[in-house]
């Protein structure tokens, strides 16, 4: 089980800043954080699944954004952490 | 009775601000910025439903949202936003087992508001890049995609234009809620009178000088459009060919009456406005040169009247100097007698004029950068 870790700007749309997860993948836990929080939909992911450009996933503290993507496995995971690149101006 | 209020609604590159004032317009106030720190393309209200705002929001960091007000921007609810298609299987943007299929596309960006006819009270379009339009018959709870335009058989003609490849314009004839017009940039303006199952193309004689056909059937860089209140066959066209007027519903040739006698030196624009009250008038924000901005170093708005054909500069360039860039939804006009009219700036200016254009005067609030602005009584 991972501990999955939101960071403050997703509190908007999720009313808690961590929840525990056995999703096997990062795609199937965002499948189930947008279960429980529906206004999460659409937020992390386009509709076509993309991850958004800002968003970054980090499994027990690695980058897995870009590679592998949302396609990285959480069987061995203890810590999932969903954090926004810092951009704006 | 309470007196009118006439509110200005103004979308910023930082959020969306209300700007009230009573039916002099005189004085105004500037309510507290809504949808803080997020790109605000179009802020948009709903007559058949007093106090009921959209507002087309694109945030940086979560893709495009739309809300929806019921007490004039007080507070704002989320409601469904329009998106393309969700495929079930999730499958990739590249699909390698079909590699000339072309990538699926998000939504990127929302852009226009409209509410729909009077008759269909619960109904409202958005356009979207890229290019497409979105119908509601539930107030925003769901949407639809509009096919006939959506895929419309000229779409490997259509162009991105240098601010995306927006569906930016719809406009619903109020005499028939099955004809409808809608403005895509590099594509031009198409019409339906089937309700949006059949679009034809209506650009004749609009110049598209980037191509090497300059009077194509599409592929025009329609900026924004605007029918008449007292006559909605006669439309009035900002184009990057040109300010244009036609009469004829869009049926058959435009004429360019920006290269007529009185014109300005150079017609290009983003913004055109009218209201029920300066029916037979339209006003143009004439911009110049690489940079985009008003000519000669001040503030401009033309007035063009059919009924003399002719053309009028409203303001000295001394009133407002400076250079202002205008974008698309940058001018709006409102119904009252005389008639009011507001530009807000690229810089964040909102200039207005509560007497159709005799005098001018600005809101003394810097704005951020203004992408649009529509007024509501």
């Amino acid at each position: 089980m991972a501990r999955v870790r939101l960071d403050a700007m997703l509190r908007e749309f999720a009313s808690r800043s961590s929840v525990d997860s056995t999703a096997g993948t990062v795609a199937a836990l965002f499948d189930e954080l947008e279960t429980q929080f529906p206004r999460l939909r659409f937020k992390l992911r386009d509709e076509t699944g993309a991850l958004r450009k800002y968003v970054r996933v980090f499994v027990d503290g690695e980058d897995i954004s870009r590679t592998p993507g949302l396609g990285a496995s959480l069987a061995h995971a203890r810590e999932v952490d969903i954090l926004h690149s810092i951009a704006g101006g | 009775m309470p007196e009118k209020k006439v509110r200005v609604l103004v979308g910023t590159r930082k959020g969306t601000y209300i700007v009230e004032s009573d039916t002099r317009r005189k004085s105004w106030k500037v309510h507290p910025v809504s949808n803080a720190g997020r790109e605000v393309y179009h802020v948009s209200a709903d007559p058949r439903h007093p106090g009921t705002v959209y507002a087309a929001v694109n945030s940086g960091f979560w893709g495009p949202i739309m809300y929806r007000s019921s007490n004039w921007g007080k507070s704002w609810a989320e409601i469904a936003t329009p998106l393309t298609p969700v495929q079930k299987e999730r499958k990739p943007a590249f699909d390698p087992e079909n590699p000339t299929t072309p990538p699926a596309r998000p939504v990127v960006n929302l852009w226009h508001v409209a509410p729909g006819h009077p008759s269909e009270p619960d109904t409202v379009f958005v356009g979207v890049d890229p290019h497409m339009l979105f119908r509601s018959d539930d107030r925003g709870a769901s949407w639809a995609p509009v096919p006939g335009i959506n895929d419309h058989p000229t779409k490997d003609k259509w162009g991105p234009g240098a601010g995306g490849a927006c569906l930016h314009t719809i406009l619903i004839d109020p005499r028939d809620r099955k004809r409808m017009h809608v403005g895509l940039s590099a594509a031009g303006t198409f019409r339906t009178d089937d309700g949006g199952e059949h679009w034809r193309p209506t650009n004749q004689k609009v110049e598209a000088p980037f191509n090497p056909d300059p009077y194509p059937e599409v592929g025009q860089c329609v900026h924004h459009v605007v029918l008449d209140a007292a006559n909605p066959d006669i439309a009035y066209r900002q184009d990057h060919g040109g300010m244009y007027v036609h009469r004829n519903a869009m049926d058959g040739p435009w004429e360019r009456i920006g290269k007529l006698k009185g014109g300005p030196k150079d017609d290009f624009g983003f913004a055109v406005t009218t209201s029920a009250s300066l029916a037979g008038k339209a006003f143009f924000v004439p911009l110049v040169g690489e940079a985009r901005t008003t000519p000669n170093g001040g503030f401009q708005v033309l007035q063009w009247t059919e009924k003399t054909r002719s053309w009028k500069v409203l303001m000295s360039p001394k009133a407002f100097p400076g250079d202002f860039g205008v974008q698309r939804e940058g001018i709006t006009s409102d119904p009252l007698e005389p008639g009011g009219i507001y530009v807000g700036t690229t810089t964040g200016q909102l200039i207005l004029s509560p007497d159709a254009g005799k005098t001018w005067r600005q809101v003394p609030y810097q704005f951020p950068g203004i992408h649009s602005v529509e007024a509501a009584v």
